[in-house]
């Protein structure tokens, strides 16, 4: 899907935080592609909930002068990450689509990915998950179900990157960039549009656009994720507008 | 019975030694195993998804949407490119419908009562006797000369089944009322008034830049926040024209507070004030067409100038100068446009409040312009319209009284939950408790299904035909259709067990009365189809074709037809307008109770839902309970701690909820989310949390009868309890802070559009 057959695809996202309302559409989404266990009230209790997207939510201020913005975080998919050299089985590696990738077969859950990921978006399964019989009924056959002792994470929706890449050599019809079938879950999800999705190797798609706009010269409002770690993240945000504040750039 | 050896190892699955070894490890074996289906229908690949269109029934918005069907199965919900009210995007709720269809405690046959109400006694029966006797009961009543001692409770109802459904009640004679526990009366009433509308004229926030917003959580849980969050995302950061500027009035710090530039805090009650204040202010120094101000005053602007800024601040909390700036911002501004709703019109001045609030729309002089009200078109097909509003609460007061008076002798409930959407000062459960037959048609229980005599399930919507006119408006005419995408669940129980589609349980037991109700089909889906026939017969739309075979398939696919050069009227003559009373606010409590729609729960309506209790709410990311915000400093000040259990008590009740101090409540209030405390809702929400809707009192909107709810007093009390509260969140921090604003990181600056 790359601008030229040679090179492969590196996938990536760019969240527009002055879209995001913090509705939470998209960990609800996610949880319903990806097999997610369902996360009870003791998973919360014991703050080992599964989702491989959330939603945080920031104060600022005090009554009556307060704010409270939503940035949703997921996977950032990172170039450098911490996560990849730590594992002593390879059960997780940097694909050459730029996707951090989890092989759940060979995770021993020794969770020392988890340990370095500073966006804390790795979850293990410290439970078996369990869902009554007929709710099996919508599991997503094209997600593996993982079980205990497993560290499991948010793969862009790899599945769906598969397939449609699949069924695109199928029928001879190339790949739109923004085809609703190859978006993650999370991304077709958002009802304002806060997510987009697609190719950074091909500079006419809209992720390339607007990180090109938002990554350029002082009017740009991309920004990454606690870029100081040196992480190269595959995800772009856009910064929150707030006119009421001066600019306010993080480093 | 004696066991030999090799008959208990059968009997373990053929593994004794395994399923010991499971147990031990706590899982129960038969987690391990996977069904596979062996025999499969010719048209299913296996490993091959079809998506199919329909229309969801999470909430009375109905959004389009595709669900992916793998093997037969349900897999995955996706908004409709297509559907005209979402256009592709859809909401956590529409997702977790996949739960509704799954669910693990939905009701398989008809159930007829054993044991006493409420024991949850029941055994099951085949649908041709629960049919019977249905009919039976009524045809009593009827030779009886009571048919109308029967009631049917329904959620509200469009489409072609508010037509089966009027039919049936009309030609039996019995009774209707609609229930919806957070009423949009108000609403349909003042846009009514305001604008000449059966439904809710579509707002244009996509194009709009300044958007002025009343109470109504349109980012979360209002009307449809699918289709507001959709244009509210373009009002942002759409290209084309310069970002949106959000203010918005609440009495508490919702999402929509949250995401807005400027969040304005009014008294409870007072919203209808400050939208007045709003109107004299620039009917005296803005620009304004005089001709509009006349005909919203009635020639008299005296009455008017009673609302000027200073003369309303105290009773509203804001200040003048505040009134004033956001009055210039409105009238200056290109494209202003404004909303309200939810806590405004919860009030006895609701009605007068939401008809100020609309009514800045003609001093904006917006209708039908760009980034405005944009009014709808009338339904393309007779008869066939959304859903009108719930009866008032005032009305279902007058319902108990009779049932008292034992003028009611049959209940039948469908898509409703009285006994627990109604406060308990309506008494309806208890003094439904004479009532000799109570039927349900709910395909789960709840807590009204949970005391039926007689329960008729009826399919999930997943599993039905329908049809909707969307309730939020498009601005064109628009009829959505709802198929069936997978077959039903029960379906293998048989013909006579199973669940059936609620129309056509009316139209049989019609038959079975020998009443002929006068419409053109014996099934629901014939029905259907012919109403599809005759918009073919209009020859335009959305779908072209050159047979009605085609046509059908056509708006299958589709998911509904519409036509988007038929659209509404450009222009009304604004009515004139009352003044807005201040509220009657019930209870000698310190603090204002502020309930609120849950994002995840709505009105209790998902709680059976386990996504739905797992949803962080986005203020609090609290899940699985319910909570009592109060702000942080008040809590300090009487040692009140997160996970307190907190007793709140109203002028009728007391609920218990647990503490979450937060930055952003005002100090004499404190809010607590609709959605718990059911009695019986499925594994997943029965006896959990608390029904805050029990405890309010009986205060109506004076305009409409409906129930004031957000009219309250309360007091608070520390029971010396703690429970954790599950949220997603970590307690590392109480309240996160991003200070130097490293992970959400600001600008002023704005993008240069391309």
């Amino acid at each position: 899907m790359a601008e030229n057959g040679q090179e492969n695809s590196k996938w990536g996202m760019v969240v527009d935080i002055d879209r995001c309302t913090g509705c939470n559409g998209c960990v609800v989404a996610c949880q319903s592609e990806n097999n997610i266990p369902i996360n009870l009230e003791e998973h919360f209790n014991q703050r080992r909930a599964i989702q491989w997207i959330r939603v945080e939510r920031y104060w600022e201020g005090e009554y009556p002068d307060v704010k409270a913005r939503f940035i949703p975080i997921m996977c950032q998919h990172c170039g450098n990450a911490p996560c990849e050299p730590v594992c002593p089985v390879y059960a997780t590696y940097h694909n050459n689509e730029g996707l951090n990738v989890q092989v759940y077969n060979r995770c021993i859950g020794t969770r020392f990915c988890a340990n370095g990921c500073p966006y804390h978006v790795r979850f293990f399964n410290f439970w078996e998950p369990q869902w009554p019989d007929s709710l099996k009924n919508q599991l997503n056959p094209d997600v593996t179900v993982r079980s205990r002792g497993v560290m499991e994470k948010c793969s862009f929706c790899i599945q769906r990157i598969r397939r449609s890449t699949r069924e695109s050599e199928r029928d001879g019809v190339e790949l739109e960039d923004g085809d609703r079938g190859l978006n993650p879950a999370c991304v077709n999800s958002c009802p304002t549009s806060a997510l987009t999705f697609g190719d950074f190797n091909n500079e006419d798609s809209q992720v390339s656009q607007m990180k090109s706009d938002a990554m350029s010269g002082e009017h740009g409002r991309g920004y990454r994720l606690m870029d100081n770690l040196g992480t190269d993240t595959n995800v772009i945000y856009l910064k929150k507008v707030d006119d009421s504040v001066g600019s306010v750039h993080g480093h | 019975m004696a066991l030999t050896r090799r008959q208990f190892l059968t009997l373990m699955g053929g593994s004794a030694g395994a399923a010991v070894f499971f147990q031990a490890c706590g899982v129960p074996e038969k987690e391990l195993l996977i069904d596979s289906p062996v025999e499969m229908p010719e048209d299913l690949v296996s490993g091959t998804d079809n998506w199919y269109a329909t229309v969801c029934r999470q909430c009375d918005t109905s959004e389009g949407i595709v669900v992916r069907v793998m093997e037969g199965r349900a897999k995955k919900v996706e908004g409709n490119v297509d559907y005209p009210v979402n256009l592709g995007k859809h909401g956590p709720r529409c997702e977790a419908g996949l739960q509704s269809l799954y669910h693990p405690d939905r009701i398989s046959a008809p159930l007829v009562r054993t044991g006493p109400r409420g024991s949850g006694e029941y055994r099951e029966i085949s649908w041709e006797d629960a049919i019977t006797r249905l009919t039976s009961q009524l045809n009593e009543l009827s030779d009886s000369g009571e048919s109308d001692r029967a009631v049917l409770v329904t959620n509200p109802v469009g489409g072609h089944l508010a037509l089966v459904i009027q039919s049936f009640t009309e030609s039996t004679g019995m009774r209707r009322f609609v229930h919806e526990p957070l009423e949009t009366s108000v609403l349909r009433k003042a846009i009514s008034e305001v604008f000449g509308q059966e439904s809710i004229p579509d707002f244009d926030i996509d194009n709009s830049d300044y958007l002025l917003s009343f109470g109504a959580d349109f980012l979360s849980t209002w009307i449809s926040p699918t289709r507001y969050s959709r244009g509210y995302g373009e009002f942002r950061q759409g290209h084309q024209r310069q970002r949106g500027r959000l203010v918005h009035v609440d009495s508490r710090f919702s999402v929509t507070a949250a995401n807005a530039d400027e969040w304005v805090r009014v008294k409870p009650g007072t919203e209808g004030i400050l939208a007045l204040s709003i109107i004299q202010v620039i009917s005296s120094e803005g620009d304004v067409d005089n001709a509009v101000v006349d005909s919203l005053t009635g020639g008299d602007i005296s009455w008017l100038n009673s609302y000027a800024p200073e003369n309303v601040s105290a009773e509203t909390g804001v200040t003048a100068e505040t009134i004033r700036r956001i009055s210039m911002e409105f009238s200056h501004s290109p494209h202003p446009l404004a909303i309200g709703g939810g806590s405004a019109s919860a009030h006895s001045n609701g009605l007068a409040a939401l008809k100020a609030v609309y009514s800045l729309n003609h001093i904006a002089g917006n209708i039908g312009a760009k980034g405005g009200i944009l009014l709808n078109p009338d339904s393309p097909l007779k008869g066939i319209s959304a859903a009108a509003p719930g009866n008032s609460f005032y009305e279902f007061q007058r319902l108990t009284e009779d049932m008292d008076a034992g003028r009611v002798k049959m209940l039948l409930v469908r898509g409703a939950d009285p006994y627990y959407g109604l406060p308990e000062v309506a008494a309806f459960k208890s003094r439904s408790a004479n009532i000799p037959l109570i039927v349900s048609f709910s395909g789960m229980m709840d807590d009204t299904t949970s005391m039926a005599d007689l329960i008729l399930p009826e399919n999930n919507y997943l599993e039905d035909w329908g049809t909707d006119v969307p309730l939020a408006g498009v601005g064109y005419q628009t009829i959505g259709f709802q198929q069936p995408v997978v077959r039903p669940f029960f379906e293998n129980r048989g013909v006579n067990l199973g669940t059936r589609n609620f129309a056509d349980v009316l139209l049989t037991a019609a038959q079975v009365m020998g009443k002929d109700i006068g419409l053109s089909g014996d099934t629901y889906k014939e029905i259907i189809v012919n109403g599809a026939k005759q918009l073919y017969d209009l020859g335009g739309g959305s779908v072209i074709a050159s047979s009605f075979e085609a046509f059908w398939n056509g708006i299958l696919q589709r998911g509904g037809w519409w036509d988007t050069k038929v659209k509404g009227p450009v222009s009304v003559t604004p009515a004139r307008l009352d003044g807005v009373p201040a509220p009657v606010i019930s209870g000698n409590g310190e603090f204002f109770l502020q309930p609120f729609a849950s994002a995840s729960l709505l009105d209790g309506r998902s709680a059976s839902l386990p996504w739905m209790q797992a949803m962080p709410d986005p203020i609090s990311t609290a899940t699985w309970q319910t909570w009592v915000e109060i702000n942080h400093r008040v809590a300090e000040e009487r040692g009140i701690k997160e996970g307190d259990v907190i007793e709140i008590s109203s002028a009728r009740g007391t609920i218990t909820a647990l503490a979450m101090p937060n930055p952003a409540t005002p100090p004499d209030t404190v809010s607590v989310p609709f959605g718990q405390g059911h009695r019986d809702a499925g594994r997943y929400a029965s006896g959990r949390g608390s029904n805050v809707l029990a405890i309010l009192d009986a205060v109506h909107d004076e305009g409409t009868g409906s129930l004031a709810w957000s009219a309250n007093k309360v007091s608070i009390r520390a029971t010396g309890d703690w429970v954790r509260v599950p949220k997603f969140e970590n307690t590392v921090s109480e309240f996160p802070r991003d200070e130097h604003n490293q992970i959400i990181e600001l600008t002023t600056e704005i993008e240069d559009n391309h």
